[in-house]
């Protein structure tokens, strides 16, 4: 992306206008170099950035299923499970006219899937109705499978998001705050395609927007994170979130505040030229290693060994990875991991143990 | 010692006073930055603590560093723990079902985590005797309290805690079985953990170290830590300064044993009733003498 002097916040509108062309660009001009119809969905989140990023043969070697949108499970759908209950909260208590109170995570939870399968909030104690989503289709069609235990691990996990979010953002939730996902009291999805026939979607994993959009920017997206995992990667998220955000509002914003739920942080990232120029090269490659996986799926010649490495299923036929962990793997969290059986040791006498 | 958790959240609790945690964590901090210079951790390689290993590291370290290894499968009364586990999880939220070992495992392979459902799928007839000791243990935990927790309470399972010691490069994390109250609920906090096998003081240490990484992150001390045990057992704690302290002093010498590892000292092999489900026992001289005296119980 092309520098300039000031930055996102000088222009937010022209900065996103040219964020979308020159990825648009970038992102059309590495599907050209597949054949056509070569390359199916393209989902890039957050996940699949990092991946793409930190080893580009383990994204390769995902398969459709990992490239495109993976489907919901409880440990995914917990955030937008945990915003679209905490939205319908809000707004139930609009309705009546008050200041919601604190919700109980819960009972939130509860209360917003009972309105989803009340469909027009009929018998769901004066609840508004709930909007059409894709994550409140999969919660209606595990319902009605009788899955009791994805429902029971939809409320463990969307519980805590929820509660972790209004634990770090705090209560009441700070002034324009504005939850992202379904619900009348929430922004949409921010998600951006280059264009309406292509195979990528672009998708911002922030949960909620402080301050209004306008073409003077300074809006800040909020990024919650249950656990705050590797701190190492914390200004690659923020420039992701950014340039996702960005592209899909079309206006950049002025900051990211990523939170933890585990450690209770905020930590606002100012947005600028090179913030933005980051994200969009995560966007681009994640493009750009999915098109080579048409011809070149997971190939270790050009793995990048990491901590990963214990639970990737490339493993076995990884011989970089093997080695890391035989190597630096048998350190974990700063301290070296022993096998069960040790060396044989000699004897105190010093002969061998192999002596007869 | 109360019937139940119900009892516990019944009482007036008191918020402890917060003062000393900044103390405490000026403490932590100057101890991990020593013990960091000799470990050579830093916020990039840092040493992670879980509670797991703050009790291993103290209590026999050559067992802590093999425990790791990802050349053991779980042994079956981990599974079984597992299952415990996962059931007193479902029943917090889940409160109306009736808690089996089929829900807990489903419950578990729900939330992503197959290894339990694997591990009985691959024994197939041979695991009855897991499943039996689970189903009994989780029936022990019927009377706990936790199926009937007011939501006002925020009962929250596996509440993630972190912590980051001398500008990170020493990191102490964990998973609260369950949370209860706490900020921004306007009540104390009540720490629950659940354990699957009998009773035995040792296991207070968890509460006691997940208290203070919560007071340490949120600014507030817990009111109680419980431990919830499948034998019948509740155990309540208020929680002290001295309390505190101690946890502090705990985490503040297992990170002293783990510099010392990590500069190269040979790991001591200390015997104690662990070394009865230790995996390195039948290569371990230590181990392999060690036998338990008639009253003596434990992990």
């Amino acid at each position: 992306m092309t520098a300039t002097t000031r930055g996102g916040a000088g222009d937010p509108v022209g900065t996103a206008d040219r964020l979308r062309r020159e990825a648009g660009g970038r992102i059309a001009e590495a599907l050209a170099a597949a054949p056509p119809g070569a390359v199916g969905d393209v989902y890039v989140g957050w996940v699949a950035a990092h991946e793409a990023a930190t080893c580009p043969a383990r994204y390769r070697g995902e398969g459709e299923h990992g490239w495109g949108f993976p489907g919901w499970s409880p440990p995914l759908a917990a955030g937008a499970c945990g915003r679209a209950a905490l939205a319908h909260h809000i707004a139930r208590a609009d309705r009546t006219g008050r200041a919601p109170p604190l919700p109980m995570p819960l009972d939130a939870i509860r209360a917003w899937m009972r309105a989803l399968r009340a469909g027009d909030g009929a018998g769901s104690g004066g609840a508004p109705p709930v909007e059409r989503s894709g994550v409140g289709d999969w919660i209606c069609d595990v319902w009605e499978d009788g899955d009791s235990a994805t429902l029971a691990a939809v409320a463990a996990t969307a519980s805590r998001w929820l509660a972790g979010f209004v634990r770090v953002l705090g209560w009441p939730l700070p002034p324009q705050l504005t939850l992202v996902g379904p619900g009348p009291a929430a922004a949409p999805a921010l998600r951006w395609r280059p264009d309406k026939a292509s195979p990528v979607t672009v998708a911002s994993g922030a949960d909620a927007r402080l301050g209004r959009v306008t073409g003077a920017g300074g809006f800040v997206l909020v990024v919650h994170r249950v656990t705050s995992g590797d701190d190492g990667a914390l200004r690659d998220r923020a420039a992701f979130e950014a340039a996702a955000g960005g592209l899909a509002i079309g206006v950049a914003p002025g900051s990211v505040l990523i939170t933890a739920g585990d450690t209770g942080d905020r930590v606002t990232i100012p947005v600028d030229d090179r913030l933005l120029a980051l994200g969009a090269e995560r966007i681009v490659a994640v493009v750009t290693e999915r098109v080579a996986a048409v011809e070149r799926g997971f190939d270790p010649g050009d793995a990048t060994p990491s901590a990963a490495c214990r639970h990737c299923d490339h493993l076995a036929d990884c011989p970089p990875g093997e080695a890391w962990v035989r190597g630096a793997g048998r350190w974990q969290g700063g301290l070296p991991v022993m096998p069960v059986t040790p060396p044989v040791m000699p004897p105190p006498n010093g002969a061998s143990p192999l002596d007869p | 010692m109360v019937e139940a958790l119900g009892d516990v959240l019944a009482m007036p609790l008191d918020a402890p006073s917060s003062d000393g945690i900044a103390a405490l964590r000026a403490e932590l901090d100057a101890g991990a930055r020593a013990t960091g210079a000799v470990g050579g951790w830093s916020p990039d390689e840092p040493l992670r603590l879980s509670k797991h290993l703050v009790t291993g590291l103290l209590r026999c370290p050559r067992r802590a560093l093999s425990e790791r290894s990802e050349d053991n499968g779980p042994a079956d009364d981990v599974v079984v723990g597992w299952m415990v586990d996962a059931a007193a999880k479902l029943a917090t939220v889940s409160p109306r079902r009736s808690v089996t070992v089929d829900a807990a495992v489903a419950f578990l392979s729900a939330l992503g985590d197959a290894t339990v459902a694997d591990r009985l799928a691959d024994l197939g007839p041979a695991a009855a005797p897991i499943r039996s000791d689970a189903s009994a243990r989780i029936d022990g935990l019927a009377a706990s309290g936790l199926s009937a927790v007011d939501p006002a309470w925020w009962p929250r399972v596996e509440e993630p805690v972190r912590v980051a010691l001398a500008g990170g490069a020493v990191i102490v994390a964990g998973r609260i079985d369950v949370l209860l109250g706490g900020p921004p609920t306007g009540r104390p906090g009540v720490i629950v953990e659940v354990k699957g096998g009998r009773w035995y003081d040792g296991m207070r240490a968890d509460g006691h170290l997940y208290a203070l990484l919560l007071a340490l992150r949120d600014g507030e001390v817990p009111a109680r830590a419980v431990t919830i045990v499948s034998d019948g057992t509740t155990q309540v704690e208020p929680i002290r300064p001295a309390l505190l302290q101690h946890a502090a002093e705990r985490l503040d010498e297992a990170m002293g044993v783990a510099a010392r590892l990590a500069a190269g000292e040979p790991a001591a092999m200390s015997p104690g009733a662990h070394c009865q489900h230790c995996p390195v026992r039948p290569d371990c001289p230590v181990g392999r003498s060690w036998r338990p005296r008639a009253a003596e119980t434990g992990p």
